[in-house]
């Protein structure tokens, strides 16, 4: 992940040279429309992401702290206004925006985080709004959406000057769904028995579907994934060794502790098999309709869903790959993912039978982590697991 | 009934919500349907045939809620979720929940599962206000809304039923602005906490009732006329998405301020800015929702929400702007940085504090507040 990570970060300060606008843009954003208008997507939640993972993340949030941001905001939001105010760009500094693009499917704290940069790097932001949807898909919801993705591409046209091109955007869009096919089919490799991929890999080679959506790199790259898979298989090289058990996780890792995290998973031979972060990106567009489709496929994702949506779509994944318990994570950072965790452990346990427990911490800040009282809820979770 | 006696009722009421709702509940045979705090049109509510009654500051103690929402979520919501959890909304028939934030989006939910009741509905507010999609969405959201109510109700909503209700809480409106202004210009017959029990409570009653109570009230006082004020008046413009607990008003009282204006959706948010009542109803409500005031809540994009505080506070003449933040509102606390910096280009003092529900931190908050006031000690500038 590095090398592609700093390949990415190149290609941003080469499209800056290149007079290519950079657009910052969410996880969940339609960013097939910004390939497709020529723009340069950026993803700060990245920065937030790979900060986090070297274990920086406390060091930029004091940035923003001394400007009074408070160390309750997500994470990611932290690091990138830290870099915002810090002089010293202690991971390097952040693409800075040419113009801002965000989706409120996943939070809140992205719009307001981009709203405010927006202020900060004096830059144009848009907002693509998205009311949250129940159990059935809704249309007001979806043209909503669609109107917005017009005036988007009107916001687009003004801001580049150009019109835009529909055919690029179906070519852009047939290159996701290819993406999108292969990323999926990696994933379901974890569900073998015993698998040669699991949820830590998957966070490893998930940035490409996550930036790169929509171009022919992003193909390339799983391609040549999934043929490393077959040949895993073929050699009988697996995820973990001796694997006994399955689990599903909720939801972004524990970045500065993925390694702990995952070998005490692994101590126990248990893989994190499958979660709902890793397989958000799943989507399949119809190139007769490439807005309605976008809608469709952005608004209709879990993120964008009501608890018992959620729960569903949970238990879905549970019985897909088979596992043998849960592990969530109460990440005090992104309270759209966290809140509700409570019940839903305990609705999903007594419909399941399976056994699951809820740890707190945060996604990215240290001073949020208790070692000892993670360990041991996760001791006792692994205990529970065992005897079943 | 003369101004005390009014000001009690009001407060009986603002102290005890449950006990008037139970009450005016047997009296109207009506439905209660409760809702979050504040942007549910509560004039849809009203033309169902139900009473609108705010879920907001419930006695209590916020551990209650500990087991089904983590402690970093807002003290509001904890409040809320706390008092269905003990049972202390039992007398509800029902909740509109409006999507402002993340925690609001997540909280239908718990609830749900935690305290069902017989009517739960969210209110899925469009999050930007300029463009005009957010308008037709809007009008689509508030007529899924009214159907439900309607479903929930056995009974349509009438167009000149919602343009009566609509007229009602314009009016009340009106009356609780002009009480506004009688506590600015004379704080000493009307304090600022009054002034804010008496919107809390006028959330938890009958329109009709409170309306009629202002009117008297309102009599009482411009009868008593302004008396002019002793003392040098430090005039305040106050900040923030809700304000609670409302004993810090005293504080301030205390320490010579008087509140000038605000910015609360327990405030001028909920008081500010009236539905028209010369257009198609909805149409109106639609109106007003995308052209109330700035809160951090939504995508500001004409009115920032910095421009418009620092406009205000030189609008109201204010001394100084004090942002009381409610701990853990993530929307509030992303403004602080710009709102702050505005102040400071305009040479308007500023200062923020942490607040929350369930009870007032002593001591050192009430040290700071006074230490803020003198701070701005010149008073009023006539
Ligand atoms: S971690 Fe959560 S709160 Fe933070 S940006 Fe991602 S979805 Fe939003």
């Amino acid at each position: 992940m590095k090398d592609l990570m700093a390949d990415y970060y190149k290609q941003g300060a080469e499209a800056k040279e290149k007079g290519i606008p950079v657009a910052w843009v969410t996880a969940v954003f339609p960013v097939e429309i910004i390939y497709a208008a020529g723009l340069f997507p950026f993803y700060p939640e990245n920065f937030g992401a790979v900060a986090s993972a070297r274990k920086m993340a406390d060091k930029l949030s004091s940035f923003a702290e001394a400007k009074g941001y408070a160390h309750d905001l997500c994470a990611y939001a932290r690091c990138g206004l830290g870099d915002a105010h810090s002089k010293e760009h202690p991971v390097g500094e952040i693409v800075k925006p040419d113009l801002l693009l965000c989706c409120n499917t996943q939070c809140g704290s992205l719009s307001k985080w981009f709203e405010v940069a927006a202020r900060f790097y004096e830059a144009p932001y848009f907002l693509l709004d998205a009311p949250q949807i129940g159990m059935e898909a809704d249309d007001l919801c979806k043209k909503y959406y669609t109107a917005q993705l017009k005036e988007l591409i009107a916001f687009l046209e003004s801001f580049t000057g150009k019109k835009f091109d529909y055919d690029r955007l179906r070519e852009v869009m047939a290159h996701a769904n290819e993406a999108c096919r292969l990323w999926n089919a990696i994933l379901e490799t974890a569900a073998l028995k015993p698998a040669p991929f699991g949820f830590f890999d998957a966070c490893f080679h998930m940035a490409p579907i996550v930036t790169w959506r929509g171009m022919p790199q992003a193909v390339n790259y799983y391609r040549t994934l999934q043929e490393e898979l077959q040949n895993r298989i073929q050699n009988n090289v697996y995820a973990i060794k001796d694997e006994r058990y399955k689990l599903y996780f909720d939801h972004i890792p524990l970045w500065p502790k993925l390694r702990w995290f995952s070998e005490i998973c692994a101590s126990h031979h248990a893989l994190v098999a499958v979660s709902q972060y890793t397989h958000s990106w799943a989507y399949s567009f119809d190139l007769e309709h490439p807005l309605e489709s976008l809608a469709e496929n952005y608004t209709e994702e879990f993120v964008n869903r009501v608890f018992d949506y959620r729960i569903q779509r949970k238990m879905q994944l549970m019985e897909r790959y088979n596992v043998d318990g849960f592990i969530l994570f109460s990440n005090r950072s992104c309270k759209p993912n966290a809140f509700g965790l409570y019940d839903k452990k305990n609705i999903i346990s007594s419909i399941t039978g399976l056994p699951g427990v809820v740890f707190e911490a945060d996604m990215s800040d240290l001073r949020f982590f208790s070692e000892a009282q993670v360990l041991a809820r996760l001791e006792s979770f692994f205990e529970q697991l065992e005897s079943a | 009934m003369n101004n005390k006696e009014i000001i009690e009722i009001f407060k009986g009421a603002a102290a005890r919500p449950d006990e008037q709702a139970e009450y005016w509940k047997k009296e109207q045979e009506s439905k209660v349907i409760g809702f979050m705090l504040t942007d549910v049109p509560e004039e849809l509510i009203h033309a169902a045939g139900f009473l609108p009654y705010a879920v907001n500051a419930e006695e209590g103690r916020l551990e209650f809620a500990d087991a089904h929402l983590q402690t970093w979520a807002c003290s509001f919501t904890r409040n809320c979720l706390a008092s269905a959890v003990q049972g202390k909304l039992s007398f509800l028939d029902g909740i509109v929940i409006p999507q402002t934030c993340d925690t609001t989006r997540m909280l239908m939910g718990i609830w749900k599962h935690t305290n069902p009741l017989p009517f739960m509905e969210n209110y899925r507010l469009p999050r930007q206000v300029d463009r005009p999609s957010a308008r037709e969405y809007l009008r689509g959201e508030l007529e899924r809304l009214k159907k439900s109510l309607e479903n929930f109700g056995g009974s349509e909503i009438k167009e000149a039923e919602l343009a009566a209700s609509i007229s009602l809480y314009n009016s009340n409106r009106g009356l609780m602005r002009q009480l506004y202004a009688m506590h600015v210009e004379n704080p000493q017959l009307l304090s600022g906490k009054e002034l804010f029990l008496i919107i809390k409570a006028a959330m938890v009653m009958p329109r009709e009732k409170v309306n009629s109570l202002l009117k008297q009230l309102l009599n009482h006082l411009k009868n008593k006329g302004v008396s002019h004020v002793k003392g040098n008046k430090i005039r305040l413009l106050i900040s923030g998405t809700l304000l609670e607990p409302l004993e810090l008003l005293d504080y301030i009282a205390e320490a010579g301020g008087v509140i000038v204006g605000d910015d609360f959706k327990n405030g001028s948010r909920y008081l500010e800015c009236d539905v028209s009542e010369d257009k198609e109803p909805l149409e109106a409500l639609v109106d007003r929702q995308v052209n109330r005031i700035p809160s951090a809540l939504f995508d500001p994009k004409k009115g920032l929400r910095k421009t418009y505080l620092v406009d205000l506070a030189r609008q109201k003449r204010a001394n100084g702007v004090l942002f009381l933040h409610l701990k853990f509102c993530e929307p509030e606390n992303y403004d602080y940085y710009d709102n702050m910096q505005a102040m400071e280009k305009y040479g308007i003092p500023a200062m923020r504090i942490e607040t929350a529900y369930g009870g007032l931190p002593q001591g050192q908050l009430q040290t700071r507040i006074y230490a803020f006031m003198e701070m701005l000690g010149g008073g009023d500038a006539d």
